[in-house]
């Protein structure tokens, strides 16, 4: 039996007064694409803090793939496999397109450092499969004819995108997306639909934070319903669909 | 007991002045979230200013210290709105950095240019004779400087917590959008706190000046232990800058009287790492330290340059037969030789510089203090214990990365000011190490006797094999970084720029790179300074002092940062210039100050942006490897 992806045990996170997280267990099933909803400010941005170990939480741990991560630095979470995707994306201003791409691939690099200033040819075949692969994710995108472009010059839509395929260059194990689909227009978000489903096909697990329910509904195979720092539902999208307390809290609230 | 009394006395009368200047440290930066480095140079142009009306028209020390004050002040609501207040609004923090240094090394030029280098002091503004107070000796003038303090301390206290601007202070320092959005001219604002603390440093400097003697470049010293207070005290807090810098002052003043005077600037350096490693917040400051991401970051433009894959290999050949053959060849034999000598050993040490500044984002002022251990350390172990230069340069190398080492993991956990300005204290400590240790270096005079570089016997003593020598070196040197930047590593290194949270989270780890790339700048500065001191077959403190730091840094930022070979155009510029035009020498430190702030303001690529760029415009098909991207 493989372990669940992501198991958080009793997560929380306090900002002064506020409790911004509080006392959240959840799991992941392997392979699975999981949604993480709840009205602005319910936590999940902070959710995905604590996973990642960006901001430390205040109690609680979390497992990835049977492995307890407490205490590891952003970095190493990151080496094992678990990569995320920032709710304003933050790709690298000042390189270009195909060098942030590159970028997602450090920790699968194996040459050191001293060797790629060497030239050493070992070196040199790596980088360039490296970009191969890079290339080939990019034209999937259908952003690789604005390879060379800074990266900061692409319009939000595809700077979320270019997030995206380089969190995918660092070959994950566990995915965290926050609000891949906000900014796009419908048939861009089906094409995003597509993409998380092949890569979920792909063996990686997905976890996303989405507001856009016609895309949470289509792809999520659980669905994890937060408000004010609290679990308050968690089940298949249609369970959480007909859910009276979700629709009270999240749906009613959307109307206000 | 009496005298140690006597010592505590003349530390507080220090700490006095680092207590002023720290309290306009912690204006600025609570208003601005920028550290101005010109702080000090402010004192000392109001100091020299009144100098010259007492000595030179007769104006009376008071009257003229009250005019300096005002022309000081005058000036920096120039320098303010003209450079300062600008680059709040497009610069991120480091590059405020490298913008005050700027400003920092145009007055300390500026001032050179007026007064030159002779050193003068005031005299006391009411009588010379000190008051003898239970057999201790207190000059007159002390109680002015204790009496200003007091005032200001006072008044910026009332101002703060009273006034409407003060409100408005506050509320620029805590969010700089919502401020605006009130209505605040948070513009007029940061010039405001920029020209106060600028006013304050001034009255301070006028008011010290008759108990300590000052030149054009003493302001530094009160920028370095200004900051240094600032941050003992928790900078940001008003109280907190008064009491860091009579503890700073009265440390370093006991350790002065009771070990030596070089032992105190190393405490002073000392304190800054310890209390950046153990309170970060300050001794006297409750508050917590500002988080990293709390204040966005202004996200630059910058244009991006790259040697396309296909035209690098052609443009290395080129470089190659120019560096080895056509340089050579053109200048043999001209006295254009030395300076392209020059050249090549200082653009070892700039490309350090720029694989730490521009493709990491650290910023380092102290760049010369490795050259310096470098230097200092081959050439007395090849005049004193005739050590091999090879080897020599080797033990420098090492003492440097050990230095380089050591600060690094200081302050890695802590934002890029922190590590500029430890940087910068470094470099002032191995200023005052180079001069003070007179046995081993020579002090201030130099040392006088290094053999040429030789390997095996073979002697790099005539201008074509120093040459060549340097040529080989900078090859090497260029091509290792190359090969390093091109991959994962140099991508590491302007991700962690770009973003460093976003860097840790595709699993960089920032701390360790920022250690390397500390260690590969430190490195090649050392290495570097050797070469320089063999070349020259002499070393004096002054070749490799803070100035010349400030001066790579301008090299750095002309020739244009993260390009490894664009700084050559800046270091080009500034070795050539004072050469061809002997006698604009003396305007060298307010020429370099210049090109620094106007670069760094309105061409952030550099010279090799600006040549790539038009050469892009020009469309031609053997220019083209040059791609600047919009
Ligand atoms: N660094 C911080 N300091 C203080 N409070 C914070 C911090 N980060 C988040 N919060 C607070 O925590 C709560 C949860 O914020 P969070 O960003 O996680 O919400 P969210 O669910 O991602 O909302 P959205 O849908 O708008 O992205 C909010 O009340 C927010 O103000
Ligand atoms: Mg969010």
């Amino acid at each position: 039996m493989t372990p669940p992806a992501l198991e958080a045990i009793g997560l929380s996170k306090r900002f002064g007064g506020v409790l911004a997280v509080s006392d959240i267990s959840f799991v992941v099933p392997a392979h699975s694409i999981t949604a993480l909803i709840g009205p602005n400010g319910a936590g999940k941005t902070t959710l995905f803090n604590l996973i990642t170990n960006l901001t430390p939480p205040t109690t609680g741990t979390v497992r990835c793939f049977g492995e307890l991560l407490a205490g590891l630095a952003p970095e190493a979470i990151a080496a094992r496999g678990l990569i995320r995707a920032f709710q304003t994306a933050r790709v690298f201003p000042g390189m270009t397109v195909l060098e942030n791409v590159l970028t997602g691939a450090h920790t699968r690099i194996r040459s050191p450092a001293w060797r790629q200033m060497l030239w050493s040819g070992a070196a040199r075949r790596e980088e360039q499969g490296l970009r191969r692969r890079a290339e080939t994710l990019l034209d999937l995108a259908g952003l690789l004819k604005l390879a060379d472009r800074p990266a900061s010059a692409l319009p939000m839509g595809a700077q979320k995108l270019l997030e995206i395929i380089r969190a995918l260059m660092a070959a994950p194990r566990l995915l965290l997306l926050d609000e891949p689909a906000a900014g796009l227009n419908d048939t861009e978000t089906a094409e995003l639909a597509d993409m998380l489903r092949a890569i979920q096909d792909g063996g990686i697990t997905i976890v996303v934070v989405e507001h856009n329910m016609s895309l949470v509904m289509g792809v999520a195979d659980q669905v994890i319903v937060l408000d004010a720092g609290s679990v308050i539902a968690t089940g298949t999208p249609a369970e959480i669909g007909r859910n009276p307390v979700v629709i009270e809290a999240y749906m009613g609230r959307e109307d206000a | 007991m009496l005298e140690a009394v006597q010592i505590v006395i003349g530390g507080v009368l220090q700490g006095c002045i680092f207590a002023l200047l720290a309290i306009g440290f912690s204006l600025v930066h609570r208003v601005a979230s920028a550290i101005n480095l010109a702080q000090g140079a402010f004192c000392i142009v109001a100091a020299l200013l009144t100098a010259t009306l007492e000595q030179s028209y007769d104006v009376p020390v008071m009257a003229g210290g009250l005019v300096a004050v005002a022309v000081t002040g005058c000036l920096a609501a120039g320098l303010g709105a003209a450079v300062f207040v600008p680059g709040l609004r497009r610069l991120p923090t480091s590059s405020m950095f490298i913008l005050t240094a700027g400003l920092l090394t145009l007055l300390e030029g500026g001032s050179l240019v007026i007064w030159g280098s002779q050193s003068t002091t005031l005299s006391s503004f009411s009588g010379e004779r000190p008051i003898h107070l239970a057999g201790l000796l207190v000059p007159t003038q002390g109680l002015w400087l204790v009496g200003l303090t007091l005032v200001v301390t006072l008044v910026q206290g009332v101002l703060l917590a009273r006034t409407r601007a003060g409100r408005a202070f506050r509320a620029c320092a805590e969010n700089p959008l919502a401020a605006s959005l009130m209505g605040i001219g948070v513009g007029r604002m940061q010039l405001l706190s920029f020209v106060l603390a600028a006013a304050v440093g001034a009255l301070g400097g006028v008011v010290m000046g008759p108990i300590t003697s000052f030149q054009f470049d003493t302001g530094r010293m009160y920028t370095i232990f200004g900051f240094i207070a600032a941050v003992i005290g928790g900078i940001g807090s008003p109280l907190g800058a008064v009491a860091g810098g009579l503890f700073l002052g009265i440390a370093t003043q006991l350790a002065a009287a009771y070990v030596s005077s070089l032992f105190s600037n190393a405490l002073a350096l000392v304190l800054l790492l310890a209390v950046l490693v153990w309170r970060p917040s300050g001794l006297f400051s409750a508050g917590p330290t500002r988080r990293q991401d709390v204040r966005d970051e202004p996200r630059v433009q910058r244009a991006v340059i790259r040697i396309g894959r296909r035209q690098g290999p052609v443009l290395a050949v080129i470089g190659a037969v120019l560096l080895f053959a056509g340089v050579p060849w053109a200048l043999q034999g001209s006295g254009l030789m030395s300076s392209a000598i020059i050249t090549l050993i200082v653009f070892v040490s700039v490309l350090g510089l720029d694989v730490l500044m521009g493709y990491a984002g650290q910023v380092s002022l102290g760049q010369a203090g490795f050259m310096a251990i470098g230097g200092y350390t081959a050439s007395v172990l090849a005049v004193q214990f005739h050590l091999p230069p090879l080897l020599g340069t080797l033990v420098g190398l090492a003492i440097s990365l050990l230095a380089a080492t050591v600060m690094a993991l200081g302050t890695m956990r802590l934002r890029g000011l922190y590590l500029a300005i430890a940087t910068l204290a470094f470099g002032l400590l191995v200023d005052s190490l180079t001069v003070g240790l007179e046995s081993l270096t020579g002090g201030p005079s130099g040392l006088v006797g290094i053999p040429p570089f030789s390997v095996a016997g073979f002697r790099f003593d005539t201008p074509l094999r120093a040459y060549y020598l340097m040529a080989f070196v900078l090859a090497v040197a260029l091509g290792l970084l190359a090969g390093g930047m091109r991959g994962s590593f140099g991508r590491a290194l302007m991700a962690i720029r770009a973003d460093p949270l976003a860097a840790a989270a595709l699993g960089i780890n920032v701390p360790r790179h920022k250690l390397a790339v500390f260690c590969i700048s430190a490195g090649l500065g050392s290495i570097s300074g050797s070469l320089y001191a063999f070349y020259f077959q002499f070393l004096s403190p002054e070749m490799v002092g803070t100035p010349l730091s400030l001066q790579m840094l301008a090299m750095l930022v002309v020739g244009g940062e993260g390009t490894l070979f664009g700084p050559l155009f800046g270091v080009a510029l500034l070795t050539l210039l004072p050469t061809l035009f002997q006698p604009l020498a003396q305007f060298k430190t307010l020429g370099s100050g210049l090109l620094l702030i106007v670069f760094s303001l309105y061409l952030p690529s550099g010279i090799f942006g600006v040549l790539s760029g038009d050469l892009r415009l020009l469309g031609g098909r053997l220019i083209a490897p040059l791609r600047v991207l919009p």
